[in-house]
């Protein structure tokens, strides 16, 4: 009767039969949805002129680009979308194109307010000295 | 599947995956804050390596692939694949707060993702083996014996020419 950890996941997972999160959009849609936010938020991207590649060097670079971090704003927030099964007309895509606009706009114009780039990477004040 | 072979073989392919997305992309290279600078040279002062030591203070001090694993694994448990796709979009946020460009933890998570799909749909694994397993996974590193643990993963870091020395 009290058993709240399986009834919170239950409840939580309500709906959502293994990954199908909508019961009205088959896994074809969800997929095809997916595919469409990355590639539309990548286009609007590079229409907006960010960079394919984020700066040099690649692994340690704070730069925003439209490979990273765009789609992966984009297929998250179209995730919550689909967890919490609001898919707008067909099948999603419109959902989908929307996501990647605005997330490619979200990118290049708020990103560097919302996250700010660390200040003094290399000669911030020191605890031991 | 049995329980107990499940949380192993869970264990493993998290251990692997959270290393290997670790190491690529240069957590034994270099310390990203001054914390795990400093975990990194008190690992090499008590007889540790100094690249196992930043790796350990850098999944210590943001959230790399390590809590994308976890993390992953708890999203997959409650909404499936699309659970997975939004704790990489946490993660990355995360990162991005503790000054972090969060290379490695989206990967690691999106990663996890792909292979909890392929052993939950397929094998007939579990989500909660993979939570379990991935506890276990970091304790190994950070849990029973830190300068041990230091050396082996300054020998992965040597493997993939992302050692902190070079």
């Amino acid at each position: 009767m009290f058993d709240l950890m399986d009834s919170t996941i239950f409840f939580a997972s309500y709906g959502n039969a293994f990954g199908l999160s909508n019961i009205t959009l088959g896994s074809f849609d969800i997929f095809l949805a997916y595919i469409v936010a990355i590639i539309v938020s990548i286009l609007v991207a590079l229409l907006l002129k960010l960079p394919l590649l984020p700066g040099k060097p690649y692994r340690y670079s704070f730069d925003v680009s439209a490979i990273y971090p765009t789609p992966i704003i984009a297929i998250g927030i179209l995730s919550i979308f689909l967890v919490l099964n609001y898919t707008f007309m067909y099948n999603g895509l419109v959902l989908a194109i929307v996501i990647g606009i605005l997330s490619a706009l979200f990118v290049k114009y708020l990103f560097d307010f919302v996250f700010p780039k660390p200040l003094n990477e290399d000669n911030g004040e020191d605890i031991n000295e | 599947m049995n329980e107990v072979i499940g949380i192993i073989i869970a264990a493993i392919l998290c251990w692997l995956n959270f290393v290997i997305v670790d190491t690529y992309f240069g957590l034994p290279e270099q310390a990203g804050v001054r914390g795990a600078g400093l975990v990194g040279k008190d690992v090499e002062k008590r007889g540790g390596d100094i690249a196992g030591g930043y790796f350990q203070g850098n999944i210590l001090c943001s959230p790399d692939a390590s809590a994308g694993t976890l993390l992953a694994s708890i999203g997959y448990l409650l909404l499936g694949i699309p659970g997975g796709i939004i704790a990489a979009f946490f993660v990355f946020m995360g990162n991005r707060l503790c000054a972090d460009p969060g290379y490695a933890g989206t990967c690691g998570s999106l990663t996890a993702t792909l292979i909890l799909f392929i052993c939950c749909s397929f094998l007939g694994f579990a989500p909660e083996m993979f939570i379990v397993g991935m506890v276990i996974a970091i304790l190994t590193v950070q849990g029973i014996d830190q300068v041990r643990a230091s050396v082996v993963l300054g020998k992965i870091a040597e493997k993939f020419n992302r050692h902190a020395r070079e």
